[in-house]
């Protein structure tokens, strides 16, 4: 009897552990050539987390893995304290020995190595004192994320944010005329590159091309908005032709450079962009749209019955609560803070689309209206979204720029100012004040040839900084700053961006026209 | 090197320790006094139990004083076979092993590679070393108990503390022997993987821009993923700058017209500084007040103060025992002096400082010596005894600047809104240089006094645990001991998040340490529950030992020699450990049935 | 012979108890023994009659739970005791690492011997113990009865007075056990005191002067060998070329003297009729303790 039992409970528990492998087999069978595997390894493939699909296998990281037999997460967990307090107690050594630690031990975790190595080029590397130093820290965060595209060799954040780091981290610092002169003298970074690559916008470049070559073959791109990430290689051209020429490189190389960059921003507007809306956008297309809006609106305009878009505002006019009302009808200068805060709600209210008014066209122009209002509507959600993609990259201004940049008198003015600069700095005041004079003439014909150029603070400020060099120089040579200046209009622009400057120092300020003595003088 | 707080002076550390160990000593024994009183007295009645723990007493002491050397050698001996018995040499396996694939984990880039290599392999042996003394002493007397050999062994006149004893010999004897041979490997592979020389990369050299002396400057090749930048005079002589913690000296010899230039083997990498540190450190804000501290820069880290540039401040250190037969060619400073810019300035020049000497008595003063600091590194100048004032009279550097053997060093910082940050370490006199393997094996010193302590413990559990048991009791001591202060903050309620249960159910819950834990019944029983846990806490952990107190290895690695009050405070420390196990461990083995 | 007491014990009891202090078996009941010296003395008993419970105790390698054990005067948990004493477990627990000499010479540093005197008692052990062809080679090498034989080597390195013998014999061949006995009796000789326990009867018979009976922790039988053995109201006759007419007069004279003849055969050993008496007897009326010895 006992025995029986105990034979029926042997039955039941292996009837119960067959069971239980049954889910786990449909869970985890593996992939084979022959069968796509079970749960697990067909979602492993689709998302590719499978190692061999990732990179490299190194034996290191998975020696360390398996050593920690099974507590990984505790393992890492430490030593991400640990590195933090060797960050606290300023021990870098032992911080980058923990961190290649981290590595090891979580080698396909694409946003360690980013974290980290954003770390070692921007956090550690501003630690130190001496330029080199942190030249010598930026590389090695560079090095360490290059590391990682070892394990991860289809990532195109990765790939992305170093190329990104070493255009951006290198070329923009403070300390980037230093750190662009020693990234060129670097043959250990840059081996068999020939010198004139060794730019780190361009070499930058490479990597973010790399990314997007990855991102082609279909791997989403995850992290950043579409437009930023196609748009980082197109601004290093910008950026490196923009280094060229402060660096003093003028004539055919920069052109041709500025071309580039042009031709770039060409490619770019031309390329199908995911949007936030599910929609694919392309950045050249908002002109057409607008035109087609404008179309539509026209026919629907031609549609609508005299004084329907009048009863519509009454109608409107009449939803609106007394409070709302009020603040619509309150002259804009009079209008109380309640008003304001109440008017984004009657605004939205009182906007007629295009389809009310469609909707109430009756008759046989009903459906010819319909369609219009509809193209109109669509028409303007296009160029609504592409305008909002066009803003983040700043599309309008870049577009500009590269168009103007390349022509012989801006080229020609920028390299008068530049050997004004120099020239000023040399302290050949004689020689500066020529050029000076030279080079704004050559502005005022661009400026007059590309008005727009003038709406853009990052336009006006190096050309305000080389006015007031001039004008120290002027002041240097006992002469007055000419009254009907030639560039009056980017000091305008400038005022408008900044508001008024201070002096550059008390005697210049006494001596000639600042901004606060010639307010008290009648214009001439 | 960072110190953040002074070691120990062996005079000062001694008697009260001694007076502390004493004290726990007798409140320990006289617990357990009382404590078999009360159990024989449960067990026989009062009258008797005084009896019983009166022949306790007398018998336990006169064990004491009749060990036998030559007993306890012989089940130290047996000790010692055992272990060769169980394949200790697998240790060793594992070790080489560590040491051949050590360059797979090593950051090669490392900027500072002597200090990565020697934590790595001083780390390595200690953990290593550790495990084995913990195998070894945990598992030992239980497999004696459950074989049955020990009854072989106390049925001859075998005082129960000799086994004890014996076995931790034993096993302290394999510790030592492993940690020989695995420092002399260390030691090799150490020196073998850091040596190394360069090339002078002869195209790179240029005349160096206004000077006439015919000096030249250039850069040497790569060899171990640095290079170095090289300044040589008109002759081909010179040395490197420091790169990785190191330089190399270079020295021209000419074969007609060819010039070879060689370059030496690593200097100041493998060094054991001796520094003759300040015995105070005082500020002086910007208007010239005095203080204990200067000002921060907004550091978590409190270790460095800072003074403001161009302002009176100023950081003085205070030498002491500064003798012509100490210093007889002058002062040999090294300072590490940390920058702190508050706007970019001129990036390719460091921030100017300024170094006077100071007569702490008369106020006489040398003139201003300035310099550019350099951010983390260990910056080398000879202060000669003949100075000028800053009338440009001649003095001297003992009679006129040194008072009664003392000092004072003052440091400013002379750009404007520019910041140095300094803590007491941060300038000192090397004195001399010390053996670098006399260090490295003082260093092994203190992994072995870890070792015998988990040997000690190890044993000790053994008396009274089974195995498996007593081996996790020791590795739990172990761990503690080196989390000790994170357990004794948790203890104090000095941890943010609560004790230990209030933290097990934050996690739980999946609650931040800054959130408050909402207040009700609940959270009163939780915090009732760790009050209680935490006062044992804090009364265990206070017995346990601090392994981090064993810890040398920031002084071999950072190049500093082990101060010998250091070694002397440790071994003493671990010579009353093993006191007190050995004494636990009698107790609980004469309390033991050995044949259950 | 000398009518010192070696061995004592008074009121000697064990209880066994699990983890939680609950009492399990009760392993000895208030055993009251003297051993003197100059004896051979063999504890009986079944397994698990408490025999090897009474030496532990006696070793102190276990506390009674109440009662006393007493060894040459001194209590059984006091170590000066054990510099006179020589012991040989059940099963030889030696280092199985250790080679002959190692082990002899390990024991021997154990009682504080100066090398020469352990190299010498060392080389004659051995060669009492017939070894010498063995002496390097590691116990885990040895087969049991060796093992036995350098057990018992151990247990006289110090030349002790009285010696504890548990189960001296078993795992012997029968010439090792005819050694082993020989062996006991040149003890004896030499004046030792032997403590000796089995469930091995012959060999208790041959050479034990006085014996125990245990059963199941109490003690059941207890006197000299050749007393106990004797049975008073039984004859036993054995000669040599009757005839059949002189076995029937023999016969009526038996019968004369209304005696029964039992029978004429060889005749049984008498211990182990005892022993089975005793556990039959004992398990019929438990609690009924040995009569005390005269």
């Amino acid at each position: 009897m006992n025995q029986r039992q105990r034979f029926i409970r042997k039955i039941v528990y292996a009837c119960v552990i067959a069971a239980m492998l049954l889910p786990l087999s449909w869970l985890s069978q593996p992939e084979t050539t022959e069968s796509k595997g079970g749960v697990l390894a067909q979602m492993r493939s689709e998302h590719q987390l499978s190692q061999a699909q990732l990179g490299e296998i190194d034996p290191a990281s998975e020696t360390i893995k398996l050593a920690t037999l099974g507590m990984r997460g505790v393992a890492a967990n430490i030593l991400w304290t640990k590195a933090n307090n060797y960050k606290k107690t300023e021990d870098w050594a032992g911080y980058s020995a923990a961190l290649e630690q981290i590595a090891k031990l979580q080698p396909n975790v694409v946003s360690v190595w980013i974290f980290l190595g954003w770390n070692l080029t921007h956090n550690v590397s501003v630690e130190f004192d001496d330029y080199r130093d942190r030249y010598y820290w930026v590389i090695k965060g560079i090095k360490y994320r290059q590391e990682g595209t070892k394990y991860n060799r289809d990532s195109p954040r990765l790939l992305s944010d170093i190329g990104w780091t070493i255009a951006q981290k290198i070329g923009r610092a403070d300390e980037h005329v230093q750190f662009r002169r020693l990234f060129r003298e670097d043959d250990d970074f840059n081996g068999s590159r020939p010198l004139a690559q060794r730019d780190n916008w361009l070499v930058g470049r490479e990597w973010l091309l790399t990314a997007e070559q990855v991102a082609a073959r279909g791997v989403a791109v995850r992290g950043e908005r579409p437009v930023l990430f196609y748009s980082h290689p197109v601004m290093c051209l910008v950026n490196y032709s923009e280094d060229l020429e402060e660096e003093g490189t003028f004539g055919e190389v920069a052109k041709n450079a500025w071309k580039k960059a042009a031709d770039a921003w060409s490619e770019l507007a031309n390329r199908d962009l995911p949007t936030l809306s599910n929609v694919f956008i392309r950045l050249s297309e908002k002109e057409q749209y607008d035109e087609k809006s404008a179309q539509a609106q026209a026919q629907l305009a031609r549609l609508t019955p005299a004084g329907l878009r009048e009863k519509l505002v009454e109608e409107k006019k009449a939803s609106l609560s007394e409070s709302e009302r009020e603040a619509y009808e309150a002259d804009p200068s009079q209008r109380t803070k309640e008003h304001d805060s109440l008017m984004y709600l009657v605004n939205d209210k009182m906007a007629i689309s295009h389809l009310e008014v469609a909707s109430r066209i009756t008759g046989s122009d009903h459906a010819a209206a319909l369609k219009a209002a509809e193209e109109a509507t669509n028409a303007d959600f296009m160029s609504n979204l592409i305008n909002i993609e066009r803003d983040i990259v700043y599309y309008d201004y870049w577009r500009l720029r590269c168009q103007i940049e390349p022509e012989d008198d801006t080229l020609e003015a920028r390299k008068l100012i530049y050997e004004g600069n120099q020239a000023y700095n040399a302290a050949q005041l004689v020689k500066s004040k020529e050029l000076y004079v030279e080079g704004l003439q050559k502005w005022r014909k661009v400026l007059d040839a590309h008005p727009a150029l003038l709406k853009d603070a990052s336009m006006t400020d190096p050309l305000v900084e080389s006015i007031n060099n001039y004008r120290s120089v002027l002041h240097q040579l006992d002469e007055t700053f000419p009254g009907p200046f030639v560039l009056q209009d980017v000091l305008d622009a400038d005022v408008a961006f900044h508001g008024p400057r201070l002096p550059i120092s008390q005697d210049s300020s006494a001596a000639d026209g600042t901004p606060a003595e010639a307010a008290g003088k009648p214009a001439p | 090197m960072v110190r953040e707080t002074d070691p120990p002076l062996f005079s000062q550390w001694l008697w009260p320790s001694v007076l502390y160990f004493l004290e726990a000593a007798a409140i320990l024994g006289l617990l357990t006094v009382v404590l078999s009183f009360l159990v024989a007295a449960f067990r026989y009645g009062p009258v008797a139990a005084g009896d019983v723990t009166y022949q306790a007493v007398r018998t336990s002491l006169r064990d004491l004083f009749s060990l036998s050397p030559r007993r306890i050698s012989a089940l130290a001996w047996l000790a010692v076979q055992e272990s060769l018995r169980r394949r200790v040499l697998v240790g060793f396996a594992v070790f080489l092993l560590i040491l051949l694939f050590a360059g797979w984990f090593l950051d090669a880039n490392s900027n500072d590679p002597a200090t990565l290599y020697l934590s790595f392999v001083l780390t390595a042996t200690t953990w290593l070393v550790l495990l084995m003394a913990l195998f070894l002493s945990a598992l030992s007397l239980p497999a004696d108990i459950k074989n049955h050999t020990i009854y072989t062994i106390v049925t001859k006149p075998v005082r129960l503390g000799e086994i004890v004893l014996g076995r931790i010999l034993g096993f302290a004897v394999i510790g030592t022997l492993m940690l020989g041979i695995m420092g002399l490997f260390s030691y090799i592979f150490v020196a073998r993987v850091l040596n190394h020389t360069h090339e002078v990369d002869v195209a790179s050299l240029k005349n160096v821009p206004n000077d006439s002396s015919g000096s030249r400057a250039g850069r040497t090749t790569l060899a171990q993923n640095h290079r170095h930048q090289v300044t040589l005079d008109a002759k081909g002589n010179g040395s490197t700058d420091i790169a990785q913690g190191h330089y190399h000296n270079v020295t021209a010899s000419t074969d007609g017209d060819k010039v070879t230039y060689d370059v030496g083997p690593p200097q100041d990498l493998l060094t054991a500084r001796v520094p003759e540190f300040a015995t105070a450190l005082r500020f002086k804000d910007r208007s010239g007040k005095g203080g204990d501290r200067g000002i921060s820069v907004g550091n978590e880290w409190k270790y460095r103060s800072y003074i403001e540039g161009a302002t009176l401040a100023a950081a003085i250190f205070t030498f002491s025992d500064i003798t012509p037969e100490r210093y007889p060619n002058g002062l040999p400073i090294e300072m590490t002096i940390r920058v702190f810019r508050s706007y970019k300035g001129d990036v390719e020049k460091g921030i100017l400082g300024s170094l006077v000497l100071k007569n702490p008595k008369t106020g006489r003063a040398s003139q201003i010596e300035t310099f550019r600091a350099k951010d983390f590194y260990i910056d080398h100048r000879d202060i000669p005894r003949t100075l000028t004032d800053p009338t440009g009279k001649t003095i001297d550097l003992f009679d006129d600047l040194v008072a009664d053997g003392q000092l004072e060093i003052e440091l400013q910082c002379l750009d404007d809104s520019q910041y140095f940050g300094v803590a007491k370490p941060d300038i000192y006199l090397r004195a001399r240089d010390a053996s670098f393997t006399m260090n490295f094996a003082k260093s092994y010193l203190a992994i072995w006094v870890q070792m015998l302590l988990v040997t000690g413990f190890g044993v000790m559990f053994s008396t009274f645990l089974s195995g498996a048991v007593a081996m996790m009791a020791t590795l739990a001591t172990i761990v503690m001991g080196f989390f000790k202060q994170f357990v004794v903050d948790v203890a104090q309620g000095a941890v943010q998040g609560g004790g230990p249960i209030e933290s097990f159910v934050r996690i739980v819950k999946k609650q931040n340490v800054t959130t408050q834990m909402e207040p009700g019944l609940s959270t009163d029983v939780i915090q009732a529950g760790d009050r209680v846990f935490m006062w044992f806490m804090t009364h265990v952990t206070g017995l346990l030992p601090d392994f981090r107190q064993f810890d040398n290895v920031d002084y071999v690695a950072h190049g500093f020699d082990i101060p010998p009050d250091v070694v002397l405070v440790q071994v003493f420390t671990a010579l009353g450990y093993i006191a007190a196990v050995f004494a636990i461990g009698y107790l609980f083995l004469r309390t033991r049935e050995v044949a259950r | 012979m000398s009518s010192e007491v070696v061995v004592e014990t008074r009121n000697l009891s064990k209880d066994y108890r699990d983890f939680w202090g609950r009492q399990k078996v009760r392993a000895l009941k208030a055993l009251d023994l003297e051993i003197r010296r100059g004896e051979i003395f063999g504890l009986l008993g079944p397994n698990g009659s408490g025999k090897t419970t009474t030496i532990k105790l006696l070793l102190g390698l276990l506390f009674p739970t109440s009662g006393q054990a007493l060894v040459f005067g001194r209590d059984a948990t006091d170590v000066s005791k054990n510099e006179r004493l020589g012991y040989l477990p059940e099963e030889s627990y030696l280092y199985r690492f250790l080679n002959a000499e190692e082990t002899l010479d390990f024991y021997g540093r154990l009682f504080d011997m100066p090398a020469a005197v352990r190299k010498q008692r060392t080389a004659e052990l051995i060669d009492l113990v017939g070894l010498n062809w063995a002496k390097r080679r590691q116990l885990k090498e040895y087969s049991k009865g060796m093992a036995r034989r350098i057990g018992l080597a151990q247990a006289l390195i110090n030349d002790p007075e009285l010696i504890m013998l548990d189960e001296p014999t078993s795992g012997l061949d029968p010439i090792g056990t005819r050694e082993m006995k020989d062996l006991i009796l040149k003890l004896k000789s030499q004046g030792k005191t032997v403590l000796m326990c089995s469930h091995l009867l012959a060999d208790v018979q041959d050479v034990c002067d006085r014996i125990a009976i245990l059963h199941q922790g109490e003690l059941k039988e207890l006197g000299r060998v050749d007393t106990l053995l004797k049975v008073r109201d039984e004859t036993e006759i054995r000669a040599r070329g009757l005839s059949e007419a002189a076995q029937n007069e023999i016969r009526s004279v038996i019968e004369r003297h209304h005696g029964t003849v039992l029978s004429l055969d060889n005749p049984t050993t008498t211990l182990e009729e005892l022993f089975l008496a005793i556990v039959r007897d004992s398990e019929a009326r438990p609690g009924r303790r040995a009569k005390q010895d005269s």
